[in-house]
């Protein structure tokens, strides 16, 4: 089928089964992102709409760029809108998330330490360790120095050490 | 090398290899914080991925199905484009030589009408030809661009049919 690179320019033609091989690529990664960026809020929605914007994008895609960071930023810029958008109301937990879990606590736990954070030190935990990306990659998606990344790692680090050793 | 932060997130990632080992033992401060680190990645590593809902896929073509078809008039647009614009420079190269030519015929037909005709008659005739050639120049010049996109995307259609 092609690299990722080159399904999303033939998205940028039209091409309906380059966007669905690269939605079948990204749809984990993805979503996962933002489940855990919004503690698993809106998801569909952000999911959807990272796609669109991606689609929308995509005859002005930069083949010297990498797909993957391309699309981890439209996500992140999307996940950082929405954080800045009034709270909602309280919600009952995603009963997708909680079905998949086979250790409620330390599913909670988790969220809980990704919640304590700030919304850059979260981003850049996800992407670093959840996604693998590299510092490079990182902060290519980030739009920030490499720099950034290490300070903001080792800021939300130490913020969820702090958090584990008073729980 | 192994740095700080190559270590201590092989050690999240739990992907500790004899270099990321190496340099715990060796770095005092990666050395502190090594439970902290160890402690975290238990916690991260026991968060669930969510499962997307078998539904969303669909949902996320259907949604971009009017995208993709600007997208794909847009790309047939820039790919015609240069076809437009080869068509309209062969129309226009010879566009001086026919208005020359025309202008000639012109003063050629109201000098013979000149000689045996009324001054009056033979300009109205003159200004009739005139007008009627600078009626068929414009229509045929008006149509170059739309006929040529016409042919340019009838030549996508075509490329598309066949890959």
């Amino acid at each position: 089928m092609g690299t990722d690179e080159e399904l999303i320019g033939r998205v940028g033609v039209g091409d309906q089964d380059a966007l669905a091989e690269l939605c079948r690529r990204y749809e984990r990664p993805l979503y996962h992102f933002i489940a855990r960026h919004t503690g698993g809020r809106d998801v569909e929605d952000l999911y959807q709409e990272t796609w669109l914007r991606a689609v929308r994008a995509a005859p002005r895609f930069d083949p010297s760029r990498r797909f993957s960071t391309w699309v981890f930023q439209i996500a992140v810029n999307l996940c950082r809108d929405w954080h800045r958008r009034p709270p909602p109301e309280p919600v009952e937990p995603d009963d997708n998330l909680a079905s998949t879990s086979d250790a409620p606590e330390a599913r909670i736990d988790a969220r809980r330490l990704l919640a304590a954070l700030p919304e850059a030190q979260r981003t850049v935990l996800l992407l670093r360790y959840y996604h693998g990306l590299s510092e490079e990659e990182a902060a290519e998606v980030l739009g920030c120095p490499r720099g950034t990344v290490k300070s903001r790692l080792h800021a939300a680090r130490e913020r969820l050490g702090r958090f584990v050793e008073s729980a | 090398m192994t740095g700080c932060e190559d270590a201590l997130v092989a050690f999240l990632l739990d992907q500790v290899d004899a270099a990321a080992v190496d340099h715990i033992r060796t770095c005092p401060r990666c050395r502190a914080e090594q439970p902290v680190v160890r402690a975290l990645a238990v916690r991260l590593a026991a968060d669930p991925a969510p499962t997307p809902p078998p539904t969303l896929a669909p949902r996320v073509l259907t949604a971009a199905g009017p995208l993709l078809a600007r997208n794909a008039q847009g790309a047939a647009w820039r790919a015609a484009w240069p076809a437009v614009a080869r068509a309209l420079a062969a129309a226009l190269i010879p566009l001086p030589a026919i208005l020359v030519f025309d202008v000639a015929l012109v003063r050629a037909i109201y000098s013979l009408l000149g000689a045996v005709l009324p001054h009056g008659l033979s300009l109205y005739l003159v200004v009739n030809h005139a007008a009627l050639l600078a009626l068929l120049l414009t229509l045929t010049y008006g149509a170059v661009p739309f006929l040529a996109a016409r042919q340019a995307r009838l030549l996508l259609q075509d490329g598309y049919r066949h890959g």
